[in-house]
């Protein structure tokens, strides 16, 4: 009995220090290299799209972090799923896990943009960004446009990818088949059932 | 192949912990129903706690990437309907999926009941799967957490869920040696 | 015939699963199952008797689309759960053969059994999880949907307990 109290005690004190534990691990470098960035940006290494964000939160990319750099309140009334919000006034003093990939969205892409700058000059060089922000992901992963001409295995892969969100496709412009009726395809080799 | 060894090594140890906890005897788990045993509060409570403050700070201490853990998709009405089901499904067996193997598995031939009906049930929903397809995908979260439900950091929702299940945990232990 | 040792405590049964369910997420980055073994291996069987029908079911596809649902993870998992267990029992002594006549429990409470079964297997596929995979995996990993189930499952558990009494004396 005595060894299940000391059992509590010890839950009770890591549970306890659980919010202060972020606070510790901040150590990085901080300095702007701006040949780095002009290469990233050159690369198009510095920005996702949307589906691709999409596909990413869906299978679970490992170490992804969804970060909405919007204000609370813009955040409260439509995020992106699994996202969190820091806006851009407490993105300096996050804290950022260097196995993480950071993807930064806004409204309409130019405050995380600019996001990506300033967390590249903190140091932080594993984040991204959506450029067409939340319009982006409106049009291109909630409610896509079938294109008109694309394969049944293509159409079936943005249907499903917009199903996973709880959208659904718009029809293409030239054509009016009927998009319900394509084949749902379940997510990939994720561990099914418990 | 080497996936499948942990798959089993996973399985024999976690039978073992089960059975050792006496989770294989179904008047002991629905007895939780009628408040005179609590093994399967106490046993789920600690389990969950030790995990998470495990994961927690496994991951903060950078022992592994707890980013990266599965954390299940949250579909409300289907899991809010699914668990009322299910826990009538549980007073009445006494057992739970997991549970009615070990009591196989201990001699019981209700485990066994069990099990059957178990097959029978996933069946049902198999068959009668075009019908309810719609609902089972209704209302998608994705993989929400409590965390970023409340907007509360990680460190925080983990103290949080921590007080609660300790006092909890207490408040039965008080229940027990109490009058 | 060998003393029957009492069942461990608890709460130090409780942590030592919790650490295995950490080793498990760790290792596999999942956590641990059960019922996803039982529609796996319904999967299977859907799948040998009858193709078509396997083939018209969303909810069979997605078990057989992954190889073979007889080697599945989660089956494999369980196969070892019942190794485990039995030794567990046999080895302390707890082994209970309750198909003899003495303790052979009531026709009523063998088909409760089936009837709870059918129940929790219905409700486990509808919530994509049963206690172990969804409420305690899920739950450590601070799901919402994992404790909206955790918490149905209590509420019916005690609002259903009073009219099954009769079933646990």
């Amino acid at each position: 009995m005595k060894l299940v109290r000391q059992l509590g005690i010890s839950a009770l004190a890591l549970g306890l220090g659980a919010p202060f534990a972020g606070s510790l691990f901040r150590t990085q470098p901080r300095g702007l290299d701006l040949d780095s960035i002009a290469r990233a940006i050159d690369e198009g290494s510095d920005h996702v799209s949307a589906r691709q964000l999409a596909e990413w939160i869906r299978d679970r990319r490992p170490g992804l972090r969804v970060i909405d750099v919007r204000s609370p309140a813009e955040f409260r009334d439509d995020p992106i799923p699994t996202a969190e919000n820091v806006p851009i006034d407490q993105l300096a003093k996050s804290h950022f896990a260097p196995g993480q990939t950071m993807v930064l969205y806004s409204q309409e892409g130019a405050h995380a943009g600019q996001a990506w700058v300033m967390l590249r000059s903190l140091g932080v060089t594993q984040a991204v960004f959506v450029p067409g922000g939340l319009a982006d992901w409106r049009d291109e992963v909630l409610y896509p446009l079938l294109p008109p001409n694309a394969s049944p295995a293509e159409r079936a892969r943005i249907e499903a990818l917009s199903h996973y969100f709880g959208g659904s496709p718009r029809i293409g412009a030239e054509q009016g088949g009927n998009v319900a009726s394509a084949t749902r395809i379940g997510h990939g080799s994720r561990r099914r059932g418990c | 192949m080497n996936d499948l060894l942990v798959a089993g090594g996973i399985g024999v140890a976690f039978g073992c912990a089960l059975e050792c906890a006496g989770l294989g005897d179904p008047p002991k788990l629905a007895g939780q129903f009628y408040l005179r045993d609590f093994t399967v509060l106490k046993v789920m409570l600690s389990a969950m706690l030790t995990a998470m403050l495990g994961a927690f700070w496994g991951g903060r201490l950078g022992m592994f990437d707890s980013a990266a853990f599965y954390v299940p998709d949250t579909y409300l009405l289907p899991q809010l309907l699914g668990g009322l089901v299910f826990g009538l499904g549980f007073v009445l067996s006494g057992l739970c999926p997991g549970t009615s193997c070990v009591a196989l598995a201990s001699g019981r031939v209700e485990g066994a009941a069990t099990m059957l009906g178990l097959f029978a049930g996933v069946l049902l929903v198999g068959m009668a799967f075009p019908a309810i397809e719609p609902f089972y995908r209704s209302t998608p979260y994705g993989p929400l957490t409590l965390q970023r439900l409340t907007g509360l950091p990680y460190g925080v929702m983990v103290a949080l869920v921590t007080v609660v299940a300790v006092s909890a945990l207490t408040w039965i232990a008080k229940r027990e040696t109490g009058p | 015939m060998r003393t029957r040792r009492p069942y461990a405590e608890p709460h130090l049964t409780g942590v030592c699963l919790g650490l295995l369910l950490l080793a498990c997420f760790a290792l596999t980055g999942q956590g641990l199952g059960a019922s996803g073994a039982f529609a796996s291996v319904a999967s299977g069987v859907v799948g040998t008797v009858s193709p078509e029908a396997a083939a018209h079911s969303a909810y069979f596809r997605s078990y057989l689309q992954d190889g073979s649902p007889w080697t599945a993870w989660i089956v494999v998992e369980i196969i070892g759960v019942l190794i485990g267990a039995s030794a567990s029992a046999a080895l302390a002594g707890r082994t209970r053969l309750t198909s003899v006549h003495a303790i052979r429990p009531s026709a009523g409470k063998l088909f409760a059994g089936v009837a709870g079964g059918t129940l929790m297997g219905i409700g486990a596929a509808l919530a994509r999880g049963c206690t172990s995979g969804l409420a305690l995996s899920g739950g450590a990993m601070l799901s919402v949907g994992a404790w909206i189930f955790m918490a149905a499952l209590f509420l019916a558990g005690f609002l259903a307990a009073p009219f099954v009494r009769r079933l646990w004396p």
